[in-house]
């Protein structure tokens, strides 16, 4: 700072006197800047009267330099201080705009105390400037690490959660592959009963002439009638399970994304510390779990984030930034389905989208496409009007012939179904089941404003996985949506997959219908296995999905039967025939948990009813024929 | 949720007690513009003329002694004035469904099929009027 190192300029006197103040106090002594500067009336205080003059002019001339600020920055390390204005007064005795200054020890009359003027503790001064600098440049880089540090550990959270989720999807798969496993199986022993019994019948027939004593034990029920025009060929039967098990071979993706999966684990429990000190914050195993996962689009995902970082200016939870988050979105569509779907805004999971119709479409990669079977044009129309605001794809059918044709044309099109009970030509229900039995995974919702309990009963019953109930709102409807479609959701709530695997049942745990539907009665019928998870497979007791008791009264059931076409019932009889073999058709010889869960054809169900009791004889007649 | 987006619950007309505000305040949030209702206008008068032909059908029904067309026209018509918020018409309409049943109005069996017939009677004279009120409140509504 120049003013003080000139020395040279200094007077004579006291070398104890600072530079600055002597330099300060010959400036008031020259009265040709009293205009300017002066003496303050008191002689204890100077002013400067007219700030821009005495910068410009003054302050060269004696300080060798014309800032202001520097020159009180100056004084002010001289324990100078301005003087406030009395706020009585308003305004300052030197006029507007005038800086007066003070210290005890600077008067107009004592120039030889000028010496006690001293700068304040000036060594600290010295060093605490650049540790001040240094402080908050610190204190920058501090924040900006652990932002970077959190950054990197949501990133990591992220991809871990994407990890997951991608495992969770292989463990259904593998789930619903293994399901189809016992399914065929089940088939398989069938026709081997089927074969055997046929082989003892014969026997029996050889023996003696009493064919028909068979027909007391269920077993025999079917095979009884089949034996007669079922002999010439008697390794059908044989034939057939050879076919179904070869179809098991050769269609199993997911036991390679299985193994996969365990090599990776095991990897990655080997070297557990390996990349841990990498991310400060993250958790230890995130960056090795990162690397070994070779799934592309989920990698890809850290460089889906906010333009600089997940979190930086933006709350990337706040519910209105996750329709229009700058991300860029997976073009491939490959691998995974409803994973990828969930690759979109970081991890929102945490709150599942409510609205939808704040910015963007609250689906994935795929709109679903909803199929509204409705009689009344007011209702199909504000119907269909909701959901293509919500940005499915709709199509109307006015009657359940409609709908079983618009299915029957195009199978699995449609991703949903909202189905009116109560129509002109085919009912609602019968609907439900012909269309079940061409489509036996596409949920199936009744609508309808019929919703005592012997109703509800009946509309799962037959396969209906939820109600909704009229006059429907349009939360109602995006609420079914978003229960019964998680896999189409942009942000798919956290149990989203693993419920995939309750497709033919209602989901766990909830009952179908609020309001109104108190009891849980029904809740029972369609799944027993009710609520969390896979290990109910064997938990469960043994109870029977459809309580044939509750169905012996036709009376019961407004809408007519449905009708089974031949074809349905000759579907149906592969797993039927299970049911032959306890007395009564109710009970299946297995825990009645498997079934529903394991996507059991509802068709089954239909003709577990149609031979418990309502169905009329000569269907009954066709259903065993069918074998 | 939804509701409060721009229909507004604010800015929901009033339709005095034959319409409720909130059912029908999610059909007029499903217009695009709210100067012409083109959506919302041709659903509710696409409902009179269904409301219309539901009520001569339900004077033939009547003349005829036909309880389950009756009741069958009942649950249509409840259908559609709930969906639109019509309240004391879809009542009625559910108590016509009833009593074209042959049941009561709790839903007990009625077996007296004279008395079902003269309370349809009765209440097919209830929801017109109160049909009536709706359709003038909501012409009002949407104007000429």
């Amino acid at each position: 700072m120049p003013p003080e190192s000139d020395m040279a300029v200094a007077q004579g006197g006291s070398n104890n006197s600072s530079d600055f103040v002597r330099k300060l106090y010959k400036m008031l002594e020259d009265p040709a800047y009293s205009e300017v500067v002066r003496w303050g009336n008191e002689g204890d205080s100077f002013v400067v009267l007219e700030n821009e003059k005495f910068t410009k002019t003054i302050l060269p001339k004696h300080f060798k330099h014309s800032n202001f600020a520097s020159f009180v920055r100056q004084l002010n390390k001289y324990d100078f201080h301005k003087v406030r204005q009395n706020e009585e007064n308003g305004q300052s005795p030197y006029g507007h705009g005038a800086w007066e200054f003070k210290h005890p020890e600077f008067r107009a009359d004592a120039k030889n105390s000028l010496d006690n003027i001293r700068r304040k503790a000036p060594a600290p001064r010295k060093a605490q400037a650049p540790e001040e600098n240094y402080g908050s440049n610190t204190q920058v880089q501090a924040m900006s690490e652990s932002l970077a540090a959190t950054q990197q550990q949501v990133q990591a959270l992220q991809d871990s959660y994407f990890e997951m989720a991608h495992a969770n999807k292989v463990f259904v798969d593998e789930i619903l592959h293994l399901q189809k496993l016992v399914k065929s199986q089940t088939q398989v022993h069938e026709q081997l009963l089927t074969y055997l019994n046929k082989v003892e019948t014969d026997r029996r027939h050889g023996r003696s002439s009493s064919n028909h004593s068979n027909h007391s034990t269920p077993a025999a029920y079917g095979t009884g009638n089949l034996m007669s025009d079922g002999t010439e060929e008697p390794s059908v039967e044989l034939r057939r399970v050879r076919e179904l098990l070869n179809s098991i071979q050769g269609e199993h993706i997911p036991e390679k994304d299985l193994r996969q999966m365990s090599i990776q684990f095991q990897q990655i429990g080997a070297s557990p510390e390996s990349a841990g000190s990498s991310s400060m914050m993250g958790p230890p195993n995130s960056a090795s779990i990162n690397n070994q996962f070779i799934h592309d689009p989920m990698n890809d995902m850290r460089h889906m984030v906010y333009p600089v970082g997940q979190t930086i200016g933006i709350d990337p939870f706040a519910a209105e930034h996750l329709g229009n988050i700058p991300y860029n979105r997976p073009l491939s569509q490959n691998a995974i389905g409803p994973v990828n779907d969930s690759a979109g805004p970081t991890m929102p999971s945490v709150s599942p989208p409510v609205g939808g119709t704040q910015g963007g479409s609250p689906w994935g990669l795929k709109k679903p496409r909803i199929l509204l079977v409705e009689d009344d044009k007011t209702c199909s129309r504000i119907g269909s009007k909701f959901l293509a605001q919500y940005d499915c794809g709709v199509e109307v059918a006015r009657d359940g012939l409609e709908a079983v044709n618009k299915v029957n044309t195009n199978p699995n099109w449609f991703d949903l179904i909202f189905m009116d009970i109560v129509m002109p030509q085919l009912d609602g229900v019968s609907a439900t089941a012909m269309i079940l039995d061409a489509q036996p995974r596409i949920p199936i919702i009744a609508m309808t404003s019929n919703i005592n309990q012997q109703d509800l009963e009946m509309y799962f019953h037959w396969g209906m996985r939820d109600v909704l109930a009229k006059p429907f709102t349009k939360d109602g409807m995006i609420k079914k949506l978003q229960k019964h479609l998680p896999g189409f959701l942009r942000n798919p709530p956290a149990d989203a997959v693993a419920e995939t695997m309750y497709q033919n049942g209602a989901p766990p745990g909830q009952p179908p219908t609020p309001g109104p539907y108190v009891n849980p009665g029904p809740m029972s019928l369609p799944i027993p296995a009710a609520s969390t998870g896979v290990a109910k497979f064997d938990t469960t007791p043994v109870q029977s999905p459809a309580t044939s008791t509750s169905w012996h009264s036709p009376g019961q059931i407004p809408q007519q039967s449905p009708n089974l076409a031949h074809d349905q019932a000759y579907l149906n009889a592969g797993s039927g025939q299970v049911m032959s073999l306890t007395p009564g058709g109710t009970q299946r010889p297995f825990p009645g948990s498997m079934m529903p869960a394991m996507g059991g054809p509802p068709g089954s169900r239909m003709a577990e009813s149609v031979s418990a009791s309502e169905g009329p004889p000569e269907k009954r007649q066709r259903f065993t024929y069918a074998q | 949720m939804a509701d409060n987006h721009d229909g507004g619950d604010t800015s929901l007309p009033d339709l005095g007690d034959a319409i409720d505000s909130v059912t029908f305040g999610q059909i007029l949030e499903m217009d695009d513009s709210e100067d012409d209702r083109e959506f919302s206008k041709s659903i509710v008068f696409g409902f009179f003329e269904q409301a219309e032909e539901t009520f001569e059908k339900m004077d033939e029904a009547l003349k005829g002694k036909n309880l389950e067309e009756l009741s069958r026209l009942g649950h249509f018509l409840k259908g559609s004035s709930a969906t639109l918020g019509l309240t004391k018409v879809k009542d009625s309409c559910e108590k016509i469904q009833r009593y074209g049943k042959k049941e009561n109005e709790d839903g007990s069996p009625e077996t007296d099929e004279a008395l079902c017939l003269s309370r349809i009677k009765d209440t097919l004279k209830t929801v017109k009027a109160e049909y009536t009120e709706a359709e003038t409140a909501l012409k009002t509504f949407f104007g000429p």
